[in-house]
C-alpha cells in the first residue's frame, strides 16, 4: 500500500466494449424470463436514456464508502485496465437483469467466489473488510438502485412515485442473488432513502476514490470526440449527487439544471445512445428485448 | 426573358466535379480535427460491418427494405424515444454524409446507416392517424383503396400504396409524428452540432456548414417544398424520352403528407442482372438529367442515391424523392460555367483561374502559380476535357476524393467553398460513385456538349437525338403556351372593356356579381 500507484491505463474502447458487456448479457434463446421479465419495472428502468448517467453516478456513490473503495482498489486491476474492470461489472448487471434464471444465478456464483477472495484492511480507516460482507454488497447495490432512480427523475423518463417503489422492491433479488438476507435490503423508495441516510457517517473520500473517480470524471485516451461528449456526461452525473457526496469529493455545487440544460444533456446522451447502437449486436439484441417486452403487454 | 436565362445559365456539365473537388480541397486540411464526431467513433465499430454490408451507399430508401413492422412505432411517444434526441438529425445528417464530409469512410457511412435500420416503421393506426389529421379525414375515405402496410421507408416516414377516388394509382408518403419538431428543436442546438461538426478551422467556415445543414434539414421536414419540386422536375421533364418524374396529387398533399403517382420499376441493384447496354444507357439518362436540370432549371437533386430512381429498360429512368433540392441563381451558376469553358473549351487558364476567384473558390491574389491551380484542379475535369468513350469504375470518385487528401496541395490555404456550391459535392459522392457501380461507359465529354448552353453541341447519342427531339417540341409548347397566355391577356382586357362599357349603360356597377 505504501508503494505508489501505477498509473491508470487509459480508456481505450469504452464504448465498443460496454456495448460488447451489454451484449452478452442479453440471451438469445432465454430457458425463461430471468429474474425481472419483460414486464418489470427494471427492464423500463435498464432501457432508459439516462443509463450512462445512471452509471457514473452510481460509481461515485459506491467509492464514496471507503471499504467497498479498497476492495476495488486493492484487488482489482482497475489501473491497468479501468474500462474493463466496468465493462465487467456492466456484463454482470446486463446478465442478471436480462438473462434466465440459470445464467444470471450462474454469474452471481462466480461473483460471489471472486469476493471470496477478496479481503483485506483498508489503510485509510484502518478496518478489516471482505468483498462478500452483506454490509458491503448492500451499499453497492443501493448505489445502483438510487443512481438509476435519480437520473431518470433528472434526465430520463421520471418513474411514477409506484414505479420507483416497485423498481426497488423488484431489485431486491439483484441483492439477494449476491448474498444479501433479503430482510435488510430496502423495499421501497422511502426505505432506501432511510438505508442511505444511516449509512452516511460511514462515508468519506479517500485517496483511491478521490483517484479513481478523478479518472472517470475525465477519463484519459477515451478520443477526443467522445471526450467532449463526456464533459456533459459528467455534468449531468454532478447534478444528479445528492450535496452529501459533492460535499465528501469537495466538488463545487453544479449550476441547477435549467430546462434548456436538460435538453441539451438529452440531445447528449441520444448521441451517445446512436454510437451505442452502431456497436455490433446492440441493435439486435435491443430489438428482441423489444419484441418480449410487447410479447408481454399482449 | 427566357433567352437570357439559359444565356447567363452558361455552365458547364463539370463544374459540379470541379466544386467537389474544391470542396475536397478545402476539407483536406480540416480534415485531421474534424470529423462528424459521432460517426468517426461509429466507424469503429462499422469497420467490422464492412464486409458484410456491400452497399456503398448509406440512405433512406433502399434501406430497411424488410420493414420492422413487428416492432411498429404507436405512439407519438414511441417515436420521440426512436427519433428525438438528436437521432432524427444524427439520420439527416447520415444521409448527407458525403455532402458533409467526404473524408468520412464508407464504414462510417454504412454505420450512420444503422441508424435509420433502427427506425421501424409508424403502425398502421397511427399511421392513419397522422393522415387523417393532415387530410382532415382519415385515409379510408381520403383514397377509394388504402393499404394500411407501408411498402418502403422514407428517411423521417413511410410510403403506402393507395387509389385515389379518380383512379389513379399513388404513392403516400407519411411523415412521422412530431418528428418536425424534434428536429427542429435538436437542430437548435448549434453547440452539439459544432462538437459532432468538430471543425477546428476558422469558425465562419463552421458555421456556414451547420447554418446550410440546418436550411437543408428543415427544409426536408416540410414535404410541400418538397411536393413543389417534384412538380417542378415533372413539368420540366414533361413528354421527356427517357426521363420519367412521378406527378404530384396536389389536393392530397399537405406538410406531413406528400402523395405523388405511382411508378413502378426495377430497383438499382437489379441493374446488377441486366446487360452492360441496358446499364449504359441507365446511366446516359442519369447523367443527363443531373447536368440538364443544373443548367437549364438551375436545380439540383442533392440526393442522387440509388433508391432514388426506378429503371424500365431502354434507359427509361423514373426519378423519385425531391426532399434535397438546391436552386442556384444565374449569378451563382454563371461562374462555375466560365470555369469549364476557360478549361475545356477554351483553353484559357487565366479566363479559368479569374472564373474560380468570381466564384469564391480561390481567394484573389493567391501566391500560387496558375498553371499550379490548373495542374491540381484539372483532374475533376478528367471526364469532360477530352472527348472519346470513358468508363466510369466503381473508384472513381472515391480515386479523386483520395487523391485530394493525399495530397499536400498548395492550394488548399486559399481555397474556400462558398456557402451556396456546398451540396454539389453530391456529384462527387453521388452520381459518380453511381455511374462507377454501374461500370458504364459513354462519351461524356460529346454528352456535356450537348447540354452545355456555351456549346450547344449536336446529338451525339439515340437519346442525345430524342432528347433534341423532345427540347423542340418542348420550345414550341412553351411558345404554344406564352401565345395561349398572350391571347387570355387580350381577352381578359376585351372583357373588362366590355364590363366597364356595360356598367357605364346601367350604371349597375356595384351590383353584386355584375352578371353578364
Amino acid at each position: 500500500m505504501s508503494e505508489p500507484s501505477p498509473e491508470i491505463s487509459t480508456a481505450v474502447g469504452l464504448v465498443e466494449r460496454y456495448a460488447a458487456a451489454f451484449v452478452s448479457g442479453i440471451p438469445d434463446q432465454p430457458q425463461d424470463d430471468g429474474f425481472f421479465g419483460p414486464a418489470s419495472v427494471t427492464w423500463r428502468l435498464s432501457a432508459d436514456l439516462s443509463g450512462p448517467v445512471a452509471g457514473l453516478r452510481s460509481v461515485l456513490i459506491q467509492a464514496l464508502h471507503p471499504l467497498a473503495m479498497a476492495g476495488v482498489d486493492q484487488h482489482s486491476d482497475w489501473r491497468r485496465d479501468p474500462v474493463g474492470r466496468l465493462a465487467a461489472t456492466s456484463a454482470y448487471v446486463a446478465t442478471v437483469t436480462y438473462g434466465d434464471r440459470a445464467s444470471a444465478s450462474r454469474a452471481a456464483r462466480r461473483v460471489r467466489a471472486i469476493h471470496e477472495h477478496v479481503r483485506g484492511t483498508d489503510a485509510v480507516t484502518g478496518r478489516p473488510y471482505a468483498a462478500g460482507d452483506p454490509a458491503l454488497l448492500l451499499w453497492v447495490h443501493a448505489g445502483l438502485v438510487d443512481s438509476v432512480l435519480a437520473a431518470a427523475r433528472l434526465f430520463g423518463t421520471p418513474p411514477a412515485d409506484a414505479d420507483a417503489d416497485a423498481y426497488v422492491a423488484e431489485m431486491i433479488t439483484s441483492a439477494e442473488l449476491l448474498g444479501v438476507p433479503r430482510e435488510i435490503i430496502p423495499d421501497s423508495a422511502a426505505a432506501l432513502q432511510e438505508y442511505l441516510a444511516g449509512v452516511r457517517a460511514e462515508l468519506r473520500c479517500t485517496p483511491a476514490a478521490a483517484e479513481s473517480m478523478g479518472y472517470m470524471l475525465d477519463p484519459a485516451g477515451m478520443g477526443e470526440e467522445l471526450a467532449e461528449l463526456w464533459q456533459d456526461l459528467r455534468d449531468a452525473a454532478l447534478a444528479t449527487l445528492p450535496g452529501w457526496a459533492l460535499g465528501l469529493y469537495g466538488y463545487p455545487a453544479p449550476p441547477p439544471v435549467t430546462p434548456e440544460r436538460r435538453t441539451e444533456i438529452r440531445q447528449t446522451l441520444g448521441v451517445f445512445d446512436a454510437v451505442f447502437m452502431a456497436e455490433p449486436g446492440v441493435l439486435e439484441a435491443r430489438q428482441q428485448l423489444e419484441l418480449r417486452i410487447r410479447a408481454a403487454r399482449g | 426573358m427566357r433567352r437570357r436565362a439559359v444565356t447567363l445559365a452558361a455552365v458547364a456539365a463539370a463544374s459540379g466535379t470541379a466544386i467537389a473537388a474544391l470542396a475536397v480541397l478545402r476539407q483536406r486540411s480540416m480534415r485531421v480535427e474534424r470529423g462528424l464526431a459521432a460517426l468517426r467513433l461509429a466507424a469503429r465499430g462499422g469497420a467490422r460491418y464492412a464486409s458484410n454490408a456491400p452497399r456503398l451507399f448509406a440512405s433512406a430508401g433502399e434501406h430497411r427494405q424488410r420493414l420492422r413492422n413487428d416492432l411498429a412505432l404507436q405512439t407519438a411517444e414511441d417515436v420521440a424515444a426512436t427519433l428525438g434526441t438528436m437521432k432524427g438529425v444524427l439520420m439527416k445528417l447520415g444521409q448527407m454524409a458525403s455532402y458533409v464530409d467526404d473524408g468520412l469512410s464508407p464504414a462510417a457511412r454504412r454505420t450512420l446507416s444503422r441508424l435509420q435500420d433502427s427506425v421501424p416503421p409508424m403502425s398502421p393506426e397511427l399511421a392513419a392517424q397522422v393522415v387523417a389529421e393532415e387530410l382532415g379525414r382519415p385515409p379510408e375515405r381520403a383514397f377509394a383503396t388504402w393499404d394500411p402496410q407501408p411498402i418502403a421507408a422514407a428517411s423521417i416516414g413511410q410510403v403506402h400504396r393507395a387509389i385515389t377516388h379518380d383512379g389513379r394509382a399513388v404513392a403516400v408518403k407519411v411523415q412521422y409524428p412530431g418528428i418536425a419538431e424534434m428536429i427542429e428543436a435538436d437542430l437548435g442546438n448549434v453547440a452539439l452540432l459544432r462538437r459532432m461538426l468538430k471543425v477546428t478551422a476558422p469558425s465562419q467556415d463552421v458555421d456556414a456548414l451547420i447554418a446550410e445543414l440546418r436550411e437543408r434539414i428543415t427544409e426536408e421536414l416540410d414535404y410541400r417544398r418538397e411536393a413543389r419540386n417534384q412538380q417542378m422536375f415533372a413539368r420540366f421533364y414533361a413528354g421527356h424520352p427517357t426521363i420519367s418524374v412521378p406527378q404530384i396529387i396536389e389536393e392530397l398533399s399537405t406538410r406531413r403528407v406528400v402523395t405523388s403517382e405511382l411508378a413502378d420499376g426495377a430497383r438499382f441493384a437489379e441493374l446488377a442482372g441486366w446487360s452492360q447496354a441496358e446499364r449504359d444507357l441507365a446511366a446516359e439518362t442519369i447523367y443527363r438529367f443531373v447536368f440538364r436540370s443544373l443548367y437549364e432549371a438551375h436545380a439540383f437533386n442533392g440526393d442522387p442515391h440509388p433508391g432514388n430512381y426506378l429503371f424500365h429498360g431502354g434507359g427509361r429512368v423514373t426519378f423519385l424523392d425531391f426532399g434535397l433540392v438546391k436552386y442556384f441563381t444565374a449569378e451563382e451558376m454563371q461562374p462555375l460555367a466560365a470555369m469549364v469553358k476557360h478549361l475545356c473549351v477554351d483553353n484559357d487558364p487565366e479566363g479559368f483561374r479569374r472564373a474560380m476567384v468570381q466564384a469564391g473558390f480561390l481567394i484573389p491574389d493567391a501566391p500560387v502559380s496558375t498553371p499550379l491551380v490548373v495542374e491540381h484542379m484539372a483532374v475533376f475535369y478528367d471526364t469532360v476535357r477530352e472527348r472519346g468513350p470513358r468508363t466510369m469504375t466503381g473508384e472513381y470518385a472515391s480515386s479523386v476524393t483520395r487523391k485530394f487528401f493525399d495530397f499536400r496541395s498548395p492550394l488548399t490555404p486559399y481555397a474556400r467553398i462558398p456557402r451556396s456550391y456546398v451540396i454539389l459535392q453530391r456529384i462527387n459522392l453521388g452520381l459518380f460513385a453511381l455511374l462507377g457501380e454501374l461500370s458504364a461507359t459513354a462519351d461524356w465529354r460529346r454528352i456535356a456538349e450537348e447540354i452545355w448552353p456555351f456549346f450547344q453541341g449536336p446529338p451525339c447519342t439515340p437519346m442525345g437525338t430524342a432528347e433534341a427531339a423532345w427540347r423542340a417540341r418542348r420550345t414550341v409548347r412553351t411558345h404554344a403556351a406564352s401565345l395561349g397566355q398572350k391571347i387570355l391577356f387580350f381577352t381578359e382586357r376585351a372583357v373588362r372593356q366590355r364590363r366597364r362599357l356595360v356598367r357605364g349603360h346601367t350604371g349597375a356597377g356595384t351590383a353584386p356579381g355584375g352578371n353578364w
